[in-house]
């Protein structure tokens, strides 16, 4: 029952009813000339077409049990990672947070050693420092004590 | 004719004077590199590096600017068949068959054949521009918006070529990514949409975080975890370059690619991105084999790479022509010409010959100068493959989020990257294909505003689609292309994809 | 004992950049001129060599960053949002005036508000001008009215976007000549162009610097400027204040501002070196490069430019109103 098919047709169909839910505060317009719902209207109903589709004809897909999600948990960390990252980069400064980043990745996550760690992280900062910073003279955010 | 030979010997004189050639040179090395690195693409490139411009003279900032230009377009395709991230957004194709080619331990060919490509492209064009230029520009002025939404519509119906599974599933991704472009400020209304006071989303999700966070995150969240590592392909010297099968078979798709992309550049406004879609879309269709296409055509990198490098050529027609922008990056370089004392306009090729002609020349210079510099270093950046991956991932992790948040300064655009990193692996999982997303993305504001526009102009009038002879040529393409879709249906034959279908499931059993 | 110490310290050297910071020896630290446009665009083009300038005048660095988003909104409401310590500036348009307008009236959390900003100095001046293709019938801009009374909503112009400049100017025109003119919009100035040049469009206000060059081709003719002067560089063509339309002053200015709450000293300071700033050579080359002569108002002359300005632009917007109700 639970089909691949089945469960992103429904939440295919969701995300459309969702962006039909939202237009409703936008002038729809007319045919000759349309407003800024029109589109995005269409759009949905088109999605919501497709996705009825596929859940209708999903049956034939590969049941959800056999996708494999194995490697969810360390997919979920490196994302988490990166989502520390967008947080502390303009507070804690592109270098902490670099720094920070490369080592929890692979000393907690990829468990390397931790010298050969500090190493890379440290190289890695400076090196993509210099090489946005003074060179393509990026602006890079500054956390405290100017780093 | 005999003139113009005269004008292009004073070009190259120009072109090949030490001080021009140095900042050609530097210039493509700065584009390469800018390149190469995922998120920063050409238009980040050349703004950042404008300012570095204003202490040269016009010829010199002028070259330079260019260079980074068509050199970002050498370098993204990289990063796109070594780890399938697109280094700017125009390199989304290529990460498709590029990957997959490098998967199989062709890697090396795969980018001699995209530098290659991408010369002839590069060099054939910039002769197309210095013949055609005036006229070339007159004819795209003619585009306006009746004719940008037959062209969009036409657009779309490529997406019908691009999958390679199911068609639903397709036209569901190319749905939502056209949802996705409805996002920011209507540009009709001045109404915001589905922004949720974030600001920063008035310019809508912007293709590059989108297509990083898409392709190339999602490929390091699927990989990153697997308990079974990817093996480390270790290819010998002799295997690095093409052999002569795959040569012949890049051969017609770099001519086409070169002529779709130039016709598709020139039009103002258009991006590059679609001339890689449809160069793809067109080389498929094409194919003997369209089978191969997903797990590592020839023709899948060899037409978008020389596609989008003919854009490139293509997109600085109407501003050397007429001095009007065609897009974002032409705009710039006008600006740098205006702050430099040069100024742009339809009399620009004849009041300032040096400056054009030397343009024209040091962009032959720039394509064989990157030739130069890409070719061997095929040898060094599929070296790079052997970095073991848990080394390799953390790295690509950080210059894709720097990258990103360098185009604009803004985390938003980090943020954007994230989900969509999130949303590609849980698509690839589900096995959906992401490409068609990023192509939604990119012709939704295109298709509506022209529609919109056009309506504007004809007060309401859906007439003006018909009655305008470029316009209505393209929508009966449109038509035809449709109905030879739809015929399969009506006399029930099996259509190739079906066929292609078929025999896929053939080779399974 | 020791962590008392560490704290101690830790105090000390945090405290020491936040002591320097005061306002005697402003400015101590580099400054950053936020310039809410793309590379290569109008703000950008002013931002870079007045920083050039005032940094020699300063004798302190003085930075340029895009921060694009929104037609302007988002670098703008970072420094409305900014410390109003002089270290952060705006490189401002007049869409300073008309962003604000624009939320009101779709009834949002307004970005930013223009009294959240100080103004410091105005840059230049352009006034739009109106120009049609050279192969158009109208020869003069009375001509043209004359049509566009006869011919209402038939005439059509293009502009950089919605409430944008070129927008505002020509609603500003439309109003007072009592015509009413088909609005195409396009997304950005250069688009605009480019859509009057293909024919798209049959009318297009846009700034001196882009269509001189066109004029001096041959491509399009100018018909009447929106100033309340004349442009140097077209002496011949009229201003609507002439021809009897004196609401119909429109410019593309731009100028300089600091957050609201700026310390007095920092202002002036600020005010000088920008006066300084602008009479330096490199300054005025480059303007002249770009064709945009310099208008600097300062002080209580700018504040009633300014001013002036926003009203006249608050009322056009509010009379354009939101497109979609009006039937």
């Amino acid at each position: 029952m639970l089909t691949v098919d089945r469960v992103a047709g429904g939440a295919l169909a969701l995300l459309a009813l969702g962006v039909l839910v939202e237009s409703r505060v936008l002038p729809l317009g007319s045919l000759r000339q349309p407003g800024p719902a029109y589109m995005p209207v269409v759009l949905a109903l088109l999605l919501l077409i497709f996705a009825t589709v596929l859940i209708g004809l999903g049956g034939r897909s590969p049941h959800l049990r056999t996708t494999a999600w194995a490697e969810w948990r360390h997919a979920a960390a490196i994302l988490g990672t990166c989502v520390f990252a967008a947080l502390a980069m303009e507070r804690l400064g592109y270098r902490i947070t670099t720094v920070v980043l490369l080592v929890f990745l692979l000393a907690i996550v990829e468990r390397r050693r931790l010298v050969v760690t500090a190493v890379f992280a440290l190289a890695l900062t400076v090196g993509s420092y210099f090489l946005f910073a003074t060179f393509l003279r990026v602006p890079l955010p500054r956390g405290p004590f100017g780093l | 004719m005999l003139e113009t030979l005269q004008n292009l010997s004073l070009g190259f004189s120009v072109a090949l004077s030490p001080g021009v050639l140095l900042y050609a040179f530097l210039g493509c090395l700065v584009g390469t590199l800018v390149g190469v690195l995922p998120g920063v693409g050409p238009l980040a490139g050349i703004s950042l590096l404008l300012p570095a411009t204003f202490g040269l003279d016009a010829t010199r900032a002028i070259v330079m600017l260019a260079g980074i230009y068509y050199g970002a377009m050498y370098g993204g395709s990289t990063t796109s068949i070594l780890m399938r991230i697109p280094g700017e957004a125009a390199s989304v194709m290529t990460c498709i068959d590029g990957y997959a080619m490098a998967r199989k331990g062709r890697a090396g060919a795969a980018l001699a054949i995209a530098a290659v490509g991408s010369y002839l492209a590069g060099t054939v064009s910039v002769v197309a521009l210095m013949f055609l230029a005036p006229p070339l520009a007159a004819f795209a002025l003619r585009f306006g918006p009746p004719e940008y939404f037959a062209l969009l519509v036409l657009g779309l119906l490529v997406l019908a070529y691009m999958s390679t599974g199911s068609m639903v599933k397709s036209l569901a991704m190319a749905a939502f990514g056209l949802l996705l472009g409805m996002v920011g400020i209507d540009q009709m209304t001045g109404y915001f949409r589905y922004h949720y006071g974030v600001v920063e989303l008035g310019d809508g999700l912007g293709v590059v975080p989108v297509a990083v966070g898409l392709f190339g995150l999602s490929e390091i969240l699927i990989t990153a975890g697997q308990t079974t590592r990817p093996p480390v392909i270790n290819p010998r010297f002799r295997e690095l370059l093409p052999s002569r099968r795959e040569w012949r078979e890049a051969g017609a798709p770099i001519g086409r690619g070169t002529v779709l992309g130039f016709v598709i550049g020139i039009i103002p406004g258009s991006a590059h991105i679609i001339s890689s879609f449809v160069s793809y879309a067109v080389e498929r269709r094409l194919s003997k084999r369209p089978q191969e296409f997903g797990k590592g055509a020839v023709a899948g990198v060899a037409g978008p790479e020389s596609a989008n490098n003919a854009a490139t050529s293509g997109a600085l027609v109407p501003m050397l022509a007429l001095g009007v922008p065609s897009g974002p990056i032409p705009a710039v370089m006008l600006a740098a010409m205006m702050v430099h004392g040069v100024s742009p306009g339809p009399m620009l090729i004849r009041q300032q010959p040096e400056l054009f002609w030397g343009f024209v020349a040091s962009m032959y210079v720039g394509n064989l100068v990157l030739l130069i510099l890409n070719l061997p270093l095929v040898g060094l950046f599929v070296n790079l493959l052997r970095i073991p991956y848990h080394f390799l991932y953390p790295g690509i992790l950080i210059f894709s989020l720097v990258g990103v948040y360098a185009v604009n300064n803004s985390v938003t655009d980090v943020w954007i990257m994230l989900g969509m990193a999130l949303v590609g692996w849980v698509l690839r999982k589900l096995d959906f294909e992401t490409a068609p997303i990023v192509l939604g993305l990119v012709l939704a504001p295109m298709m509506e505003m022209s529609l919109r526009q056009s309506l504007a102009m004809s007060d309401g009038q859906y007439a003006i689609f018909l009655s305008r002879p470029i316009a209505g040529t393209l929508l009966a393409v449109a038509a035809v292309l449709v109905a030879m879709g739809l015929k399969p249906l009506l006399t029930r034959t099996l259509d190739w994809r079906a066929r292609l279908a078929l025999a896929e499931k053939g080779e399974e059993l | 004992m020791i962590r008392r110490r560490v704290v101690a310290l830790l105090t000390l050297v945090l405290a020491v950049p936040i002591l320097a910071a005061s306002a005697d020896d402003y400015p101590s630290r580099p400054m950053t001129i936020v310039a809410p446009f793309p590379p290569g665009g109008m703000a950008d083009l002013h931002a870079r060599p007045i920083a050039a300038a005032m940094e020699k005048v300063l004798k302190s660095p003085v930075g340029v960053v895009n921060k694009t988003g929104a037609a302007g909104a988002v670098g703008m409401q970072f420094v409305a949002a900014s410390k109003p310590d002089g270290y952060t500036l705006l490189l401002a348009l007049s869409s300073i005036s008309i962003i604000p307008e624009a939320d009101k009236l779709f009834g949002r959390q307004p970005a930013f508000t223009a009294d959240q900003f100080e103004p410091i100095a105005l840059l230049s001046a352009d006034p739009t001008i109106l120009v049609v293709r050279t192969d158009s019938p109208w020869k003069t801009a009375r001509e043209f009215i004359e049509d566009a009374r006869k011919r209402p909503g038939q005439i059509s112009y293009s502009s950089s976007g919605v409430y944008g400049t070129l927008h505002m100017a020509m609603e500003l025109l439309q109003h007072p000549a009592g015509i009413k003119l088909r609005h195409v919009p396009y997304a950005g100035a250069g688009p605009a162009m480019t859509a009057i040049l293909g024919g798209h469009v049959d009318a297009l206000a846009s700034g001196p610097a882009v269509v001189i060059p066109q004029i001096k081709a041959g491509t399009l003719r100018p018909l009447a400027g929106w100033g309340d002067r004349r442009v140097a560089a077209l002496p011949e063509v009229p201003t609507f204040k002439e021809l009897g339309y004196p609401e119909a002053e429109f410019y593309i200015w731009a100028g300089l501002f600091a957050p609201k709450g700026t310390p007095e000293p920092v202002l002036a300071r600020l005010r000088e070196s920008v006066r300084a700033a602008v009479n330096d050579a490199e300054f005025k080359g480059a303007m002249d490069k770009m064709q945009t002569p310099i208008d600097f108002k300062q002080g209580e002359e700018f504040k009633k430019f300014f001013e002036a300005d926003a009203r006249r632009l608050a009322e056009g917007v509010r009379r354009v109103g939101r497109i979609e109700e009006k039937k």
